[in-house]
């Protein structure tokens, strides 16, 4: 990645200029600046943050102690999940199974579209390849807003105002995946060499003609990288958005735990837990491929 | 990626028929891998079906637009338990606890999960733990977790410290198994004993990365607490969902507004110090 | 036929990189520019394909002023005009067959371009451009799998694809070592010869340029301070060009 050198000496930071650098006198005479150490600072700052973190969090770890038995049932429950959700009972498993294809559906659409719309939004987003600084600037921002919002909040909105099912949580992830793999492929974009480019446009080639043949081979492997891992991230996603009414597993999650049937949650997660994997490795092999 | 060409029994150079004869014909690679992703697709946008928007859908888009343009102004500056300050405090102190404890919880977590450590059944064992732990998601722990400690912030930091552990081991173990060993041999031509060689060896290489993760899933875990919050496990989240339902749209508009300064704020500040971290 | 008048190029801040160019290069030359680094030599041969434009007086190529041309006229006029970079300047996870087919691009349509679709005639003539500079075995190579001298000999046949009347060679043997140095070269003065191309040469190492080039042109501070044969180029004009300093050669 290029980097423009100052023209300007070199400034010292602030925390030398308010704490400053002890000097070490050897005994042949020659001395070194040994600048003080942050840690001190830093770890009273930490401190600080802890406390008033536990303070407004109202930690309290006795409960813990007295209530973690809790735990232990709930989990104890978890794991002996309800068979009849894999093929001993019809109505549940296909009750299971149809909202887990759901889930998959979901993360994959989204994913895909997300993506699709995140590649020409980060090229326009680089500032090598895109010479127009405030296009760049306001994408830049856009993204950054995107990205702030929760996929959890995005689903909340998108049901209301799609109405709750499928679509509303393809949107969440769409707007989530977009945000995400804009802002991941901008940065990598910025650092490929543009020899190539530079090379094309020598001999004729329009702005897209350049960039297409120049720039998109070494961006693609990125890209495909990015998109795989975005769709990982997603299915993890897409199983909670049911919550809020969004489609796909999280209907059941919602159901099951408001119920307190936690072996037919175990049941659920289980479910999850083997797609999850699944998809995870497979990416992963892929990603390797890829690089 | 060429196939090796069969060499010439002759002696002549290579012609340009030759050469063209001998490329490697790609084109039903790249078809397959299109057809496959296109029924992919299909198969997916089976079960989404658009139904148009919801019978109040434009009204909530509407009103939502007009919360964010016109945020509760009083809500913003309000400085007691439901002002949006507040409200992000929380946010905040849950997303620093939990990933804190997590982060100090997954240390010994992901050196047991390391096989060049540990031997491979044990490793084995700790890494399915892991992936149990971080398969169930945030929002499930919570809503267990409330059955111990009640719908309160303390629940968001205990969920947010499991939850941690899960992707802090993950890229934990990434930084142990990365090491460099070259290290650690010269240290041990120097003459240094085990302790002395994790202590100057291991620990200077892993411990900026460790705080790297551990800023990185700070900023993570932050987004995560205002989810939290919607099941009642504290910070914005809950108050957030409040008004939603009731349609306060200026209140709403308060809330985001703070939320999207607050990450803002947050992203460039952890992006800030682990660059500084990296490049030192 | 490339004509400077009176050619000045003066950057936004001041810097003044060419002063009062005249030069007249006709068709089938082959010549050598030299010069310190920052004199001006990569300036003046990139105003000739308008990646760098003049700022003063004229500059007419093959009867065009090159400062009159806009977008699409430019691009058709840079069809004509071929440029070798020290850095080869390739797509290096592509093969060398792919890198030679770019330089068609500008001609193609934009689903065939999008599609990377390139008829048979396209892959044929650029096997022969590819014959020509004597790597047709590593056509379908990656290039990141191939020497820099390999890499640079691509990047000629991406050249020779377009078939140019001019090629530009900034610093095309700056890389490489000196045997393979003289190999590019020395393919430089065979297609310059058979094929009647000009080359203007950028190069630093002055024994190359004078063995291999028939004229030389010498470049202090934006100016031209010598511009003849290469046979009447003497220590005493060296010295002049290069303001006494010691003389850049491929051994050193």
């Amino acid at each position: 990645m290029k980097k423009k050198t100052s023209d300007t000496a070199y400034r010292e930071p602030l925390f030398d200029r308010i704490f400053k650098p002890r000097t070490i006198t050897l005994p042949n005479g020659h001395t070194v600046k040994k600048p003080v150490s942050r840690v001190p600072l830093i770890t009273v700052i930490v401190i600080a943050v802890i406390l008033v973190s536990a303070k407004v969090t109202e930690f309290d770890f006795g409960i813990i102690l007295k209530r973690g038995y809790q735990l232990g049932y709930i989990l104890g429950r978890i794991f002996h999940p309800d068979w009849s959700y894999f093929g001993a009972d019809p109505a549940n498993t296909s009750k299971l199974f149809s909202a887990l294809l759901d889930t998959i559906k979901m993360s994959v659409l989204g994913s895909v579209i997300g993506a699709t719309l995140a590649l020409p939004i980060a090229v326009l987003s680089s500032t090598n390849i895109n010479k127009n600084g405030i296009v760049v600037w306001f994408f830049r921002i856009l993204l950054m807003v995107v990205r702030t919002l929760p996929t959890l909040i995005i689903a909340k909105f998108a049901a209301l105002i799609f109405g709750l099912g499928t679509f509303a949580g393809t949107v969440a992830i769409v707007v989530f995946t977009f945000g995400v793999v804009a802002k991941m492929m901008y940065e990598s974009i910025e650092t490929i060499d543009m020899g190539a480019f530079e090379a094309s446009e020598s001999f004729g080639a329009n702005k897209f003609q350049a960039f297409w043949n120049a720039c998109m081979p070494q961006i693609l492997p990125t890209y495909l990288s990015y998109c795989l891992y975005s769709l990982e991230m997603n299915i993890r996603a897409a199983a909670i958005l049911g919550y809020v009414g969004a489609g796909g597993l999280g209907i059941l999650i919602n159901e099951f735990i408001g119920w307190r049937d936690y072996e037919s949650l175990g049941a659920v997660l289980l479910a999850l837990f083997v797609v999850v994997f699944i998809i995870e490795n497979t990416s992963q092999y892929l990603r390797k491929k890829l690089s | 990626m060429a196939k090796e060409k069969k060499t010439l029994s002759t002696n002549h150079p290579l012609t340009i028929e030759e050469a063209y004869a001998s490329r490697p014909r790609l084109w039903w690679i790249y078809t397959l891998i299109i057809l496959i992703v296109a029924a992919l697709l299909g198969w997916s946008g089976t079960s989404i079906t658009y139904k148009g928007l919801a019978t109040k859908g434009i009204t909530i888009a509407q009103g939502v637009g007009y919360g964010l343009i016109h945020p509760d102004t009083n809500l913003l500056f309000n400085l007691t338990n439901e002002g949006v300050p507040f409200q992000l405090l929380q946010t905040v102190a849950i997303a620093v606890l939990g990933t804190l404890i997590g982060g100090i919880l997954a240390i010994p977590f992901s050196f047991l999960a390391c096989d060049k450590i540990v031997p491979k059944w044990v490793s084995v064992i700790f890494r399915a733990v892991i992936l149990g732990i971080r398969t169930i998601p945030s929002l499930v722990w919570a809503l267990v977790w409330i059955r111990v400690t009640g719908p309160n912030a303390f629940c968001g930091v205990v969920t947010q410290s499991v939850c941690s552990i899960g992707m802090i081991c993950k890229m934990y173990i990434n930084a142990i198994e990365d090491i460099d060993k070259n290290i650690l041999e010269s240290l041990d031509a120097a003459g240094c004993n085990g302790f002395q060689k994790i202590r100057y060896g291991v620990l200077p290489q892993i411990i900026p990365n460790f705080i790297s993760t551990v800023i990185y899933r700070f900023d993570i875990n932050v987004k995560d607490a205002t989810t939290l919050g919607i099941v009642g496990a504290g910070g914005i989240g809950a108050a957030l969902i409040q008004c939603m339902n009731s349609s306060r749209w200026s209140m709403v508009g308060a809330y985001l507004c703070g939320m999207i300064v607050l990450m803002i704020f947050i992203e460039i500040f952890s992006t800030k110090i682990r660059t500084r971290l990296a490049r030192g | 036929m490339i004509e400077f008048k009176h050619v000045d190029k003066v950057y936004p801040n001041g810097v003044k990189g060419l002063q009062d160019i005249n030069l007249t290069i006709d068709q089938g030359e082959f010549v050598a520019i030299i010069g310190l680094s920052g004199a001006g030599k990569s300036t003046l041969i990139r105003t000739i394909n308008r990646m760098i434009d003049v700022t003063g007086g004229q500059l007419i190529v093959d009867g065009t002023d090159v400062m009159s041309l806009k977008g699409k006229a430019m691009r058709r006029y840079r069809r004509k005009i071929g440029m070798i970079f020290q850095s080869y300047n390739l797509v290096t996870r592509a093969t060398a067959i792919k890198n030679v087919l770019t330089s068609m691009v500008p001609d193609m349509n934009f689903f065939r371009v999008l599609l990377g679709l390139f008829s048979k005639e396209q892959k044929m003539h650029a096997l022969e451009a590819l014959d020509k500079v004597g790597i047709l075995d590593k056509a379908y190579t990656r290039c990141d799998q191939l020497s820099g001298g390999q890499q640079q000999r691509v990047s000629l046949a991406r050249t020779l694809n377009q078939n140019p009347t001019i090629i530009l060679a900034d610093e095309p043997v700056a890389a490489l070592d000196p045997i393979t140095a003289k190999q590019v070269m020395s393919d430089f003065q065979r297609i310059n010869k058979e094929m009647n191309i000009t080359v203007l040469i950028n190069i630093h190492h002055v024994d190359l340029a004078l063995k291999y080039c028939s004229r030389v042109i010498g470049i202090r501070a934006g100016e031209i301070v010598y511009d003849g044969p290469t046979d009447q180029v003497t220590q005493e004009v060296l010295d002049d060009i290069y303001n006494g300093t010691a003389i850049p050669t491929a051994e050193k």
